[in-house]
C-alpha cells in the first residue's frame, strides 16, 4: 500500500474545514487581546519611528559596531 | 539605572546604492513593459527578432518590476528603517555589499537569459536554476545580514515594519525553494518535479503569495515606517497593525488556488481560495484605513508635499486592488474576467499605483537625507506625481475596458445559441485602440519616472564633498525583558493566565524574542501551505489517471520545450474550462489525468491568442509552418509574432536525449526511448517533413525546429479522444 492510498482513505478534504475552524480561533483570540491591550502601551510602540537615536558624539563612550 | 551607551554610524551608503539601482531598474522594466505594451497595438515591434518577440520580453518585463524594481526597492527602504528602528548598524558591511552586488548579478542574469528563451514557464519564476540557486544563495546572505542586526539590536522591542520584513523574508524563501524544484537537463534547462495539475497548483501557490511577499508585506513594512515618518506623526492604530499584520501572514497563503477557478483543479481546493481570498479584504482594508488614517490632522499637509501626495494614491490603490483581488476571487466573476486584461489592469492598479507610489514617495522622502542634500526640485516631484497618476488612470482605464469587452465577447451566444464571435481574432481586433491608449498611458508615467531620475541626479550632484557619518547613541540592550510593572499582574492570581493575555505582555515578549516570533511568523505560513497542500499532492483521486494518455514523444518534447523557449504560454492557455462558450470555442473540457506528463504545466494565465489545449488535428501541418512562419499570411490581422527562424534553426539531437533522460529521471515512463531519443525523433520528423513536402513547403525540413512543434502542437488534446477511451475513464473522480 502506498503512502498515497492512505492519504486518500484519510478523509482529508476536511483539512479546510478544520483549518478555517484554527484561523477564526486564533483570529479571535488576536482581536479580544487587542481590543484589551493597554492603549499607553500601544501609543508607545506607535512612536517608535519617532524614538530614534540622538545623533551625538562623545569621545569618552565606548565605540563599537564600526564607529 | 545601570546602561551603557554605545556609539555606532548608520551605514546609508547601501541605501544610496539600492535607490540608484531602484531607479534604473524600474526605468528599465516599464521601458520592456512599454515595448510589449507597443508589440500587443502592432506586432511590428517585435522587430522581427526572436530575442525581442513578446514572448521572450513578457517574463523581462514581470521579473524586472517585480524583483529589480520592487525588489530593490524593499531593500533600499529596509536597510534604511531596520538600522533606525533598531538603533544599530547593519550587522555586516560585506553581507550588505555581497547582497547589493549579487541581486544586480541575478538581475543582469535575468536580463540575458530570458530573451535568449531560457525559461522555466512558471510566471515570476521563469528563471532557470543556476540562477534561482544564486538567488537562494544571495537571499541567505540578506536574511543573515537581517537577522544579524535584530541579535545586535539596541531596542527590545521590533516595530511592526520588522515583522513584515521577517515575514517576507521568511515565506520569499519558503517559496522559492518549493516552487522551483526542478530536475537539470542541460546548463539553462530544466524540468520541474512536479507534473499537470501539482505543478499548477505549486506554482499558483507561489505566484500569489509572490505578490503577497514581495509587492505587500515589505511595502506594508515600508508603509508603516515610511508613512508615518513623512507624516510626522504614528501610525493611527498599532492594535490594528498587529491585527493586519497577522491576518494577512496567515490568510494569504491560503488564497493562491483562486487563480485556478474552472481549471482541472479539484473543486474544493477552488472553493477554499476563493473563502480565504474574501476574507483577506478584511485586513487588507484594515490596513489601507491604517495607512490614511495616519494623516489625521495632516492632510494640509499633503497639499504641499510631494511625498504625502505619493503616499495617499498608493494606500488608495492598495485599497482598490485588495477590493479587486477578492472581488475576483468569487467564482461567477472569475469565469468572466481568467484569462482577460481585465487582470491585467488589476495587477498594474497594484504595481504602477501600490509598488511605485510608495516607491517614488520613499526615494523622494529618502534623497535629501541619504545624499545630503536639499531635493533639486519640489516642483519637478509635483510634476512627476501628476504624470504618473494620470498615466496610471489612462492606462488601468484602457485595459479595464479592454478586459470587459473581451470577456463578454468571449461568452456571447447569438439568437440560434451560437457563438456570437466565433472567430478569435474578432475579439482581439476590438482590443487594438484600448492597447493604443494603455501605450500612451504607460509611457506617461515612465516620462514621470525620467523626471524622477533627474531629480535623483541632480539631488546627488549637490551631494556635499564627503558624505557625514554621524555617530549616535543608545544603551545597550539588557539581557531580558523588564518584568511587568508591579500590580499589574499579581503573582499567583487565578486569573493570571487571563490577565497576561488580555495586557500586552504576551506579544511583547514575542517581539522581543525575534526567534520566536520569526518561528510563529513561520508556521502561520507552513500551516496553511500544508493544509492545502497536502491533500492535493497525496490524493490520487484528485488526479485520476487516463489509460490514453502517454508521454511525448522525443519529437514532441523536443517541440514542447521550443513552445516553451518562444513563451508561447504567456499568450495562449491550454485549459478549456467547463464553461459553454468555452467548450462551444475549444473544444472538450480539460481533465486533470491530461496534464500528468506535464511538467512544467503550460495552462497560462492569459488569452491573448485561442486557447491550444485541443489544437491537436484542428489544422494541417502546412497550415501551422506557414501560421509560423508569417501569421499574417493566414490571419490577416493577428497581432502574432512571426517565428521564421524555427524553419532554419536545427534540431539539436543530442539535446533530445539530455532532455528525455531527465524527464524519465522524474518518473515519466519513457521506456525504450530513454535509449534512442534521437532515433525516434529522425523518425518522425522525417513523417512530418514527407508531409510538409507533399503539401508545398521546403524539402528536408526534417531536422528543423518547426518539425518538432508542429509535431507538439498536433499532439495537444488529441489523447481523449483516442478510440477504446469511455468518457467515465475521463472524468472519474476529478472533484466535479
Amino acid at each position: 500500500m502506498r503512502l498515497s492510498d492512505v492519504m486518500g482513505h484519510a478523509g482529508l478534504s476536511i483539512y479546510a474545514e478544520i483549518a478555517l475552524v484554527i484561523f477564526l480561533g486564533v483570529f479571535a483570540a488576536i482581536v479580544i487581546r487587542l481590543v484589551t491591550s493597554k492603549r499607553s502601551e500601544m501609543e508607545r510602540r506607535a512612536r517608535m519611528p519617532f524614538d530614534e537615536a540622538e545623533p551625538k558624539h562623545d569621545p569618552t563612550v565606548k565605540e563599537s559596531d564600526h564607529a | 539605572m545601570n546602561e551603557q551607551l554605545e556609539s555606532f554610524r548608520y551605514d546609508d551608503a547601501i541605501v544610496r546604492k539600492f535607490l540608484v539601482a531602484t531607479f534604473v531598474w524600474g526605468l528599465v522594466g516599464m521601458t520592456v513593459g512599454l515595448i510589449i505594451a507597443l508589440q500587443l497595438a502592432n506586432p511590428s515591434f517585435n522587430f522581427g527578432l526572436q530575442w525581442t518577440s513578446f514572448g521572450r520580453l513578457r517574463p523581462l518585463h514581470t521579473n524586472a518590476v517585480i524583483f529589480a524594481f520592487a525588489g530593490n526597492a524593499f531593500f533600499c527602504g529596509a536597510y534604511y528603517s531596520t538600522q533606525r528602528l533598531l538603533k544599530a548598524r547593519m550587522f555586516s558591511d560585506l553581507l550588505s555589499s555581497l547582497h547589493f552586488w549579487g541581486w544586480q548579478l541575478i538581475i543582469v542574469g535575468a536580463a540575458i537569459t530570458l530573451p535568449l528563451g531560457l525559461t522555466q514557464a512558471k510566471e515570476y519564476a521563469e528563471l532557470e536554476w543556476p540562477i534561482d540557486i544564486a538567488i537562494a544563495v544571495v537571499w541567505v546572505i540578506f536574511a543573515v545580514n537581517f537577522f544579524g542586526t535584530i541579535a545586535r539590536r539596541r531596542e527590545r522591542h521590533l516595530y511592526v515594519a520588522i515583522w513584515f520584513y521577517i515575514a517576507s523574508i521568511v515565506a520569499v524563501a519558503m517559496l522559492h525553494i518549493f516552487n522551483n524544484l526542478s530536475i537539470p537537463a542541460g546548463p539553462f534547462k530544466s524540468y520541474s518535479i512536479y507534473a499537470g495539475v501539482q505543478d499548477a497548483f505549486m506554482q499558483w501557490w507561489y505566484g500569489h503569495n509572490a505578490v503577497a511577499f514581495v509587492l505587500t508585506t515589505p511595502f506594508l513594512g515600508l508603509m508603516y515606517y515610511f508613512m508615518p515618518k513623512a507624516a510626522e506623526r504614528p501610525v493611527y492604530s498599532y492594535r490594528l497593525s498587529i491585527l493586519h499584520f497577522w491576518t494577512l501572514v496567515f490568510m494569504y497563503i491560503w488564497a493562491g488556488p483562486h487563480h485556478l477557478h474552472y481549471t482541472a483543479l479539484p473543486e474544493w481546493a477552488s472553493t477554499l481560495g476563493m473563502i480565504f481570498s474574501v476574507m483577506l479584504w478584511m485586513p487588507s482594508w484594515g490596513g489601507m484605513v491604517n495607512g490614511l488614517l495616519t494623516l489625521r490632522g495632516a492632510w494640509n499637509k499633503v497639499v504641499e508635499d510631494p511625498v504625502l501626495k505619493f503616499f495617499v494614491v498608493a494606500v488608495t490603490a492598495y485599497g482598490m486592488s485588495t477590493f479587486e483581488g477578492p472581488m475576483l476571487s468569487v467564482k461567477s466573476v472569475n469565469a468572466l474576467a481568467h484569462y482577460t486584461d481585465w487582470i491585467i489592469a488589476h495587477v498594474h492598479t497594484g504595481a504602477l499605483g501600490w509598488n511605485g507610489f510608495l516607491t517614488f514617495g520613499m526615494i523622494y522622502w529618502l534623497m535629501p537625507r541619504v545624499f545630503q542634500a536639499k531635493l533639486y526640485s519640489k516642483k519637478l516631484a509635483e510634476a512627476h506625481f501628476w504624470f504618473a497618476t494620470f498615466g496610471m488612470l489612462l492606462y488601468v482605464a484602457a485595459i479595464y475596458s479592454a478586459g470587459l469587452t473581451q470577456g463578454l465577447m468571449w461568452r456571447a451566444f447569438d439568437q440560434t445559441g451560437r457563438l456570437q464571435y466565433p472567430d478569435f481574432i474578432e475579439t482581439t481586433m476590438k482590443l487594438i485602440p484600448m492597447y493604443w491608449v494603455r501605450a500612451l498611458g504607460g509611457s506617461i508615467y515612465i516620462v514621470g519616472v525620467l523626471l524622477c531620475g533627474y531629480n535623483i541626479l541632480r539631488t546627488w550632484m549637490a551631494r556635499p564633498k564627503t558624505y557625514e557619518e554621524p555617530v549616535f547613541q543608545a544603551p545597550a540592550l539588557a539581557r531580558r525583558t523588564p518584568a511587568a510593572a508591579p500590580g499589574t499582574i499579581a503573582a499567583g492570581d487565578p486569573t493570571d493566565l487571563w490577565a497576561r493575555f488580555t495586557s500586552v505582555q504576551w506579544h511583547r515578549k514575542w517581539e522581543g524574542l525575534p526567534v520566536t516570533f520569526t518561528v510563529m511568523t513561520v508556521l502561520a505560513v507552513v500551516v496553511a501551505s500544508l493544509f492545502e497542500i497536502i491533500p492535493t499532492f497525496l490524493i490520487r483521486s484528485n488526479v485520476p489517471t487516463i489509460a490514453s494518455v502517454k508521454p511525448y514523444t522525443p519529437l514532441e518534447l523536443a517541440g514542447r520545450d521550443i513552445y516553451v523557449r518562444e513563451g508561447c504560454f504567456n499568450c495562449h492557455s491550454q485549459m478549456v474550462r467547463p464553461l459553454r462558450h468555452e467548450t462551444e470555442r475549444f473544444g472538450e473540457y480539460s481533465k486533470p489525468g491530461e496534464f500528468v506528463y506535464d511538467h512544467p504545466f503550460l495552462w497560462g494565465s492569459r488569452r491573448i491568442g485561442p486557447d491550444l489545449a485541443r489544437e491537436g488535428g484542428k489544422y494541417s501541418d502546412i497550415w501551422h509552418l506557414r501560421h509560423m512562419e508569417d501569421p499574417r499570411s493566414i490571419t490577416p490581422r493577428s497581432i502574432m509574432p512571426a517565428y521564421p527562424h524555427l524553419l532554419t534553426q536545427r534540431l539539436d539531437m543530442k539535446e533530445i536525449q539530455d532532455h528525455v533522460d531527465a524527464m524519465a529521471m522524474i518518473g515519466v515512463p519513457y521506456g525504450d526511448a530513454v535509449n534512442s531519443a534521437p532515433a525516434l525523433a529522425k523518425e518522425q520528423a522525417a513523417g512530418i517533413a514527407a508531409t510538409l513536402a507533399e503539401m508545398g513547403a521546403p524539402k528536408n525540413l526534417e531536422d528543423r525546429e518547426i518539425v518538432a512543434l508542429i509535431a507538439y502542437l498536433q499532439r495537444l488534446g488529441t489523447d481523449i479522444k483516442k478510440p477504446g477511451l469511455t468518457l467515465g475513464e475521463a472524468t472519474s473522480g476529478d472533484g466535479r
